[in-house]
């Protein structure tokens, strides 16, 4: 056993080229064409090394990226004490209190949100009033030069009825939605729409 | 006695070369402030280390009072501000030194890049060098929520939310870095971990290639 | 050991079991003429000057740490939406890029990505961009140009955002003074206030919403100084935002001189 440990290290310790210039020309073709000692070894311990590797990172890459792959609480829906006939063609503002848990945290007093409530074309639509600009806060019919339209005070930014943003106006897109759902004649808003 | 102790330890682990080539090799003229005033632009290298010292260790000290949980993290803030001996110093070097480091880092950046010592052979340094430039924003940005002051919760906003704006990767790059949907919780606490380990780990791991390869290559020479 | 006695005829001496050699050669200081001119050992010639320069920089350091205070902010709050967000200093310029037409909006990919994915890749692949075995800045007027018009381009774009933010600050909500009452609030002063689009930035009690609250307005401003704002906006506050009479602005003007709340 001693002895076949021996005769291989030295085989792999000379490379082919120098074993062929010694005259030792058997032995250089039978190493390359087969896996030698040295090699085998040193494959072995590459995907030793793999092996470590992965079985130590995959539980750790998984945990940090669980956030990527978890669902959203996405089809929480709340009712804002609004039946669908009060709902007309004009908006209507309503406020609701969403309670979102933050991994461990959950906030006791919940969050305040607002929705502009309107009907149009038969559907039920509810949208985010912060203006696509900078945030601010818009509001319905408010300024008398633009009657029938979402208007933001902060730079004059206008959207129509249906929450597209009027052309040469600061927002560069429409105003964002929350989903919508009817439940025994109630309206029930969900999680804002991400574009 | 302290001859034989070295002695002692020298005689089994052969220390000497170890540190012997660091103390010995030749400093030349060109680098020096005292030949040449001119010279102390070669120094902000040794003086961005120097700062990178003072934040790790104002750091390491800050942790003793500070938690990154929502609700605390405010207030264990101010508290080892206002309230904790020298506690106004300790986070004043670590706030104002994150600005120096970042002023620095750039000076020295640019000194590499005028006098041309990028180029070959050191080539590979320069490229270890741009990689500890981003790990030190990097330190910036997530340092910079920590306190989860206004300002911090803005600007880690507008920060996630420029990140998000990459095509098609953008928005599991803002849910990565928050943890979440939104900034919150568990944002502060991803950020803490990047702050004071992973990033903190890259940086002394890139420190240290730099300073090899820098005792490898020697300095450039004069222009 | 083992090994040692039999491979190897030369006999090799180490301390104990070890890989140290007990029989190692002296370590003599490397002749270092590389360089011209005169060179010195780093220990302890050389770092005693660096650390010179370090005990310089340390002082001028503390000194800045012990004259400022480190800022610490009002607790986070996400439903604050006056608040006026901006990054750290060194992330300004990226910030103001992303408000420029080409970098917003339709061409945000320019901005978060192309720009800056180029300056990256530029700084970081420098060694093989430049090649030549020219060092000095002068005689490799490319890579300096591109290098003096980056920084330009950073310092101005990191002013721009600076003044800007400055700018808006100045019509974000600030102070509110103890007093809160409003004078003369069924006066016409207040409908006109009211009326307009005022009250919808400044707040039905001019507590300030979107912009800055106007209790004790009086005190700062003069009632030319109002009328001016009122005309051309300040800040993110556009010109033009009063649509009434100029009798009615003279009411409105005489009214916010009133209000000196403290």
């Amino acid at each position: 056993m001693n002895m076949f440990w021996k005769v291989g290290v030295l085989a792999t310790k000379i490379p082919a080229r120098k074993r062929l210039q010694a005259g030792l020309k058997e032995v250089g073709e039978n190493v390359s064409r087969k896996v030698s000692r040295r090699q085998f070894l040193t494959y072995t311990l590459g995907g030793t090394a793999g092996f470590l590797a992965s079985g130590m990172l995959f539980p750790m890459v998984r945990y940090a990226i669980d956030p990527l792959l978890k669902k959203g609480e996405g089809g929480q829906f709340h009712d804002v004490g609004l039946s669908v006939d009060e709902i007309t063609e004009t908006p209507k503002q309503v406020q609701f209190t969403v309670h979102r848990k933050d991994g461990w945290y959950n906030p006791p007093k919940g969050e305040q949100m607002t929705a502009w409530v309107l009907k149009l074309n038969g559907e039920y639509i509810a949208f985010s009033p912060i203006c696509k600009h900078l945030g601010c806060t818009v509001n319905w019919n408010s300024n008398p030069q633009f009657k029938n339209e979402f208007f933001c005070p902060c730079h004059f930014g206008r959207y129509k009825k249906d929450g597209t943003n009027v052309p040469g106006t600061p927002p560069s897109k429409p105003l964002d939605r929350y989903e919508t759902k009817v439940q025994d004649g109630k309206l029930l808003i969900g999680p804002l729409v991400k574009k | 006695m302290l001859r034989a102790i070295y002695d002692w330890v020298d005689e089994r682990l052969d220390i000497t070369p170890l540190w012997r080539d660091v103390a010995d090799h030749e400093v030349p003229e060109h680098v020096n402030p005292a030949h040449h005033f001119s010279a102390f632009i070669y120094c902000f290298g040794g003086l961005t280390f120097f700062v990178v010292v003072i934040q790790i260790l104002s750091g390491m000290f800050l942790a003793m009072n500070y938690v990154p949980d929502i609700e605390n993290a405010h207030r264990s803030v101010q508290y080892l501000q206002n309230e904790v001996a020298m506690g106004v110093i300790v986070r004043g070097m670590h706030h104002w030194g994150a600005s120096v480091a970042i002023v620095m880092l750039f000076l020295h950046t640019l000194r590499v890049f005028f006098t041309g010592a990028y180029k070959h052979p050191r080539e590979f340094n320069w490229v270890i060098g741009m990689l500890i430039f981003f790990v030190m924003l990097g330190l910036g940005f997530t340092g910079y929520l920590l306190p989860w002051d206004n300002k911090a919760y803005f600007a880690t906003k507008v920060g996630v939310e420029i990140a998000g704006s990459v095509p098609v990767l953008g928005p599991y790059i803002a849910t990565f870095l928050q943890g979440g949907d939104i900034v919150g919780a568990q944002t502060l606490a991803r950020f803490y971990a990047l702050h004071v380990f992973f990033l903190p780990a890259a940086l002394l791991g890139l420190l240290g290639a730099h300073f090899i390869l820098i005792r490898r290559q020697g300095i450039s020479g004069p222009l | 050991m083992a090994n040692n006695q039999e491979g190897n005829h030369k006999q090799v001496h180490y301390v104990g079991d070890s890989h140290v050699r007990a029989d190692r050669s002296k370590l003599y200081p490397k002749d270092y003429d590389e360089f011209p001119g005169k060179t010195e050992p780093f220990l302890p010639n050389f770092l005693l000057k660096e650390w010179m320069v370090a005990v310089v920089f340390l002082v001028g350091f503390m000194t800045l740490v012990m004259a400022e205070e480190p800022p610490l902010g009002e607790f986070a709050d996400p439903t604050n939406t006056s608040f006026l967000p901006v990054p750290d200093w060194y992330f300004l310029f990226l910030y103001q890029l992303l408000k420029h037409k080409w970098a917003a909006g339709d061409f945000v990919v320019v901005g978060t990505m192309i720009v800056p994915g180029i300056a990256f890749m530029a700084l970081l692949f420098a060694p093989w961009l430049d090649r030549s075995k020219e060092r000095r800045p002068l005689k490799r007027p490319v890579a300096t140009g591109i290098m003096i018009i980056t920084l330009v381009a950073i310092s101005a774009l990191t002013w721009a955002a600076e003044y800007e933010h400055e700018q808006q600050l100045l019509s974000a909500p600030g102070e509110t003074p103890e007093n809160t009452e409003i004078a003369a609030k069924d006066s016409k002063g207040y409908d006109i206030y009211a009326k307009n689009a005022c009250i919808k930035c400044h707040g039905e009690n001019l507590e300030g919403t979107n912009g800055p609250g106007l209790l004790g307005v009086g005190n700062k401003l003069s009632a030319d100084e109002i009328s001016k704002i009122i005309a051309e906006g300040r800040g993110t506050m556009p010109a033009g935002m009063f649509q009434g009479s100029p009798a009615e602005e003279k009411i409105l003007v005489e009214w916010l001189t009133k209000q000196t709340q403290k």
